[in-house]
């Protein structure tokens, strides 16, 4: 309870501070939009050369990558840990984290949140109305509680796979390439998983599941029934490996060594 | 159990790997590393009471700020027990870390970009203060630090004195019965010293709060400690009272004479040999120390022979700073008794 009334105390703050470099927060969703028309175009160009990928139609393709920005636009905007090892390791800025009585994890979410990202959320669901109108979608009443469900797991996943990366600082602060690399490999989860190859796909269910961010869940929504089962262990998934990097944080922040000043 | 802060045989080891010379050497670390284990804080074991001001001192890299972060949750000792207002500080860290205060002089608190007030806020709501406590107990903090006019400013926009006095107010806001200050009076000026001096005092008056103090300003230490804990190498080295530390050590003047001409050593101990005097040259060869027992009558009779002697330009009787006691004893690397 108190770390709910903790967050919107936060964020009122976050808010306060960023209305006041308006024109910053301007540019901000302004490249993000730029961002996700490219990603966007690029899928119009592909199917630009065929009408059918695998047996994944433009207008399917194109719903798939507007559900893959709901998820990605909520971890965006509350896991920005990607310079956790710099900022919080090396320059020793854990410390005062660990001063407070919160859980630290919280509070370096707290303390980055980047909530303009969440515009990515208004993007996603055009794109999802815009295609889905297309193929001629409908919508059952539970859709809604079943969509925002799918959405929290996605975003789970991907916040366990990079609060993973960011516990190997507590081990190790040399640098290293693995977080730009591990944004790389999570675009490949809003493509439909079967046009790659057998382990690949594997890769993106069971090791790193990405797949789980896009394709899975959109399935779902688009009536394919072949993938139902993996749509329905998305929350799982994700509570799963969001677990796990939390623990292993938890393991990480005992073996901290602090800066030396 | 009435210590608030009770270490036994406390010890923190670093491990790191010492990388070898070369391309080749470079290779063979791929494989093999040289590790390293280098003890910061080597078993030391120490109490304090609730209400005693402890100076905490020592070179860099003597361990102080390695122990500092042991006592406040930070790091997790190697071996060792800890025990700070009854609980195991990095067991309990969540609960444990509000029951102490903290300020590191050289890593702030506060939110860069945000009011002081703002940051006092927010503060307020992770530390769970209610209201009332909160409007009583900071009024008086704000009052007593008289930081009222800051508090509208972004603290990007303070001088590194108002910082810290905001700074010390943040720590206090939970009003604990505990605080460690790590160099909080790095390069201020003198007024915001005495400020600091003043307000810690007051304090420790009025609530009773135990405070445990690093600093390289033994100024810091000789106005608010009447107990200090020295530290080398990871060890604890003295721990007693500084008044203690000054009778064993600062019991001698020391005697610094200007003199008009060249003076040589074997002049002076030639015309002091009657006393147990210690002759030191000063910058050049005109300028000598003698330090001799505090003894009027030695004192004298020195002065006098010198004087009688050899024709001086100045003269000054002086006492031995605790600085100087200071480095003495890490000199000699141990505390001598009685």
């Amino acid at each position: 309870m108190s770390y709910f009334s903790i967050f919107f105390q936060y964020a009122g703050q976050y808010l306060k501070t960023r209305l006041t470099y308006r024109a910053d927060m301007a540019v901000e969703i302004f490249s993000d939009l730029l961002f996700q028309a490219v990603n966007l175009i690029f899928i119009l160009v592909v199917f630009g050369h065929t009408s059918l990928l695998k047996g994944w139609s433009k207008d399917e393709m194109v719903f798939i990558y507007g559900f893959f920005l709901v998820p990605f636009a909520i971890f965006g905007a509350f896991f920005n840990i990607w310079d956790f090892t710099d900022r919080y390791i090396v320059k020793g800025e854990m410390d005062r984290i660990l001063t407070r009585p919160i859980h630290s994890l919280f509070q370096i979410i707290l303390e980055r949140m980047e909530l303009e990202s969440l515009f990515g959320v208004v993007t996603g669901l055009a794109i999802m109305f815009y295609a889905g109108n297309n193929l001629g979608l409908s919508l059952h009443w539970y859709d809604p509680f079943i969509f925002l469900i799918l959405v929290a797991g996605g975003a789970l996943v991907y916040a366990g796979i990079f609060v993973t990366l960011a516990s190997i600082g507590f081990w190790s602060d040399s640098r290293t390439d693995i977080m730009p690399m591990m944004y790389n490999i999570g675009n490949y989860g809003r493509y439909p998983v079967d046009i790659y190859n057998r382990i690949i796909r594997y890769v993106l269910t069971w090791i790193l599941p990405f797949a789980f961010v896009g394709v899975y869940p959109a399935a779902y929504f688009l009536g394919r029934e072949e993938w139902y089962i993996y749509a329905f262990i998305t929350p799982l998934i994700g509570v799963i490996f969001f677990a796990i990097s939390v623990f292993l944080w938890n393991i990480g922040v005992t073996k901290y060594r602090g800066a030396g000043n | 159990m009435d210590y608030i802060i009770d270490v036994k045989d406390l010890r923190k080891e670093f491990t790191s790997h010492s990388s070898r010379s070369g391309l080749k050497g470079a290779f063979r670390d791929l494989f093999t590393r040289n590790y390293t284990i280098k003890t910061a804080v080597d078993d030391i074991s120490l109490q304090i009471r609730k209400g005693e001001m402890v100076g905490y001192i020592g070179e860099n890299g003597a361990g102080k700020s390695t122990t500092i972060k042991m006592l406040t949750g930070i790091l997790t000792p190697t071996s060792g027990e800890v025990r700070v207002n009854g609980m195991n500080p990095h067991k309990d860290r969540e609960k444990f870390v509000r029951s102490i205060g903290v300020v590191f002089g050289q890593r702030s608190q506060l939110w860069w970009d945000i009011a002081v007030q703002e940051s006092f806020r927010l503060l307020k709501k992770v530390y769970n203060v209610p209201d009332e406590f909160y409007n009583t107990h900071m009024a008086d903090v704000i009052k007593t630090l008289a930081i009222e006019p800051l508090l509208d400013k972004p603290v990007r926009k303070l001088s590194l004195g108002q910082r810290m006095r905001c700074e010390l107010a943040a720590a206090l806001i939970h009003n604990p019965p505990l605080l460690f200050l790590d160099e909080p009076t790095i390069g201020l000026d003198v007024l915001v010293k005495l400020k600091i001096r003043e307000f810690l005092k007051e304090i420790n008056a009025k609530y009773g709060t135990t405070i445990l103090l690093t600093t390289h300003d033994l100024s810091d230490i000789e106005a608010l400690c009447e107990r200090v804990i020295m530290l080398d190498e990871g060890k604890i080295i003295y721990d007693g009272a500084l008044q203690q530390l000054r009778e064993n050590w600062g019991e001698g003047k020391q005697i610094q004479f200007l003199f008009t001409e060249d003076v040589f050593m074997n002049e002076l101990q030639e015309l002091t040999k009657e006393h147990l005097v210690v002759w030191e040259q000063g910058t050049n060869a005109s300028t000598w120390t003698a330090s001799v027992e505090n003894d009027e009558e030695i004192i004298s009779a020195v002065i006098g022979k010198v004087v009688a002697a050899k024709r001086i330009a100045d003269l000054k009787i002086v006492e031995i700073t605790t600085e100087e006691i200071i480095r003495n004893i890490y000199e000699e690397g141990a505390v001598r008794n009685g």
